[in-house]
């Protein structure tokens, strides 16, 4: 009977165990598929025929439209620069470069990937929209409250990603192609 | 672990559970794209039937469709079935970057197409499974071959997606209107 038991509870530890991996493995970005660029996360094959387990299994739960190889390159921040959690309670800079693209977009994300909703109606910039300094240098200030210039608005309190987009870029998704010097930089400048 | 000295088997309950958490990982990783019953295609074979184009809605906080959308490219789709013979896709090149990318129908992109390859403002395609593909230019005039761009599908099944980039915010409807000219039609057979 105690053997029993023992096994049964055997049974149920493994079961518990692998499914708590499984949601681990597919709560972010694939684990043989990312390539690092500074707080920057890319899924290299995520939009190709050669994605892995990981990615497949990630995009049909999500039921994302991933961006295919030679239409752009998506890259995921959840960190600033210093590898600190994106908190709606600080203040970020974003710039002043991002790899070669004919456009790009930079947009806010909650965690499963979905706009934020915020007074202002702003989800993000275009390349084409925003406010430069000179030699194409451009600043993006993240942050809950009101900023002059380019300001993306945080519109609810708790963790936040960020989406950068490149749009036809003659860059590809895997390891070494994109320059850590070209993305931009996430700086915290400040917390309230 | 020492088994047989009296002590508890612990070390083998635990190699155990270690290598049937192990299973179990790789079951449902493996499994989950087979029966995932809400993804992309799933909730895009809700929205519109095989061949007929739809516009999605704005990447938006209240219209929580499909995640990681961009709130400045406007989108649509049709879903094809190869089943009855190849597709022709035709859609507008636009006015800034608009592109097609082709999936199957577990969401992998097998191919995609920028409006830097369009003719005329039109991008134009034409799928089919490999044998329709080949069939298409056994079909061909040996004089005057066609200049489609044939490409060969690795499932019967999938869908095409329109990607219109707005340049501004007071684009976005002209975007959406871009995006609803993707015509996908069924492309005769030569005889």
């Amino acid at each position: 009977m105690i053997a029993f038991l023992k096994i049964l509870l055997t049974m149920a530890a493994g079961i518990c165990l692998g499914l708590f991996i499984t949601a681990y493995a597919m709560s972010g970005a694939s684990p043989f598929d990312s390539v690092r660029v500074g707080p920057w996360i890319v899924s290299a094959h995520a939009g190709s025929m050669e994605a892995d387990p990981y990615t497949r299994a990630i995009i049909e739960r999500s039921g994302e439209i991933p961006l295919a190889n030679g239409e752009g390159i998506q890259m995921i921040a959840w960190t600033d620069d210093a590898g600190r959690r994106l908190d709606s309670r600080c203040v970020y800079s974003v710039g002043p470069h991002v790899p070669a693209a004919r456009y790009w977009t930079l947009s806010l994300i909650d965690k499963r990937g979905f706009p934020v909703g915020n007074l202002a109606e702003r989800y993000g910039f275009r390349s084409s929209e925003i406010l430069r300094s000179g030699g194409g240098r451009f600043v993006i200030t993240v942050a809950a409250e009101v900023q002059p210039g380019n300001w993306l608005p945080i519109g609810a309190p708790g963790p936040f990603g960020l989406a950068l987009r490149l749009y036809d870029s003659p860059l590809g998704a895997t390891a070494g192609e994109i320059e850590r010097s070209a993305a931009p930089r996430i700086t915290r400048t400040g917390c309230g | 672990m020492r088994p047989g000295s009296g002590g508890s088997y612990l070390g083998v309950y635990l190699a155990a559970a270690v290598l049937l958490a192990a299973l179990v990982h790789l079951v449902v990783v493996l499994t989950v794209p087979l029966v995932a019953s809400d993804d992309a295609f799933q909730r895009l074979a809700a929205r519109g039937n095989v061949n007929a184009t739809v516009l999605l809605s704005r990447a938006d906080p209240n219209q929580e469709t499909f995640p990681y959308g961009d709130p400045a490219v406007a989108m649509s789709f049709c879903r094809f079935d190869l089943a009855s013979g190849p597709i022709r896709v035709r859609a507008p090149a636009g006015r800034s970057f608009a592109s097609i990318s082709f999936h199957t129908r577990r969401g992998l992109a097998f191919y995609s197409l920028t409006d830097k390859a369009s003719t005329h403002g039109v991008i134009d395609a034409v799928i089919g499974t490999p044998e329709q593909v080949q069939a298409l230019a056994e079909g061909d005039n040996e004089e005057d071959p066609s200049r489609d761009l044939r490409v060969t599908a690795p499932a019967r099944k999938g869908y095409v997606l329109l990607r219109a980039f707005s340049e501004l915010p007071s684009l976005y409807p002209r975007a959406e209107a871009e995006a609803e000219r993707l015509a996908c039609t069924p492309e005769p057979m030569p005889k």
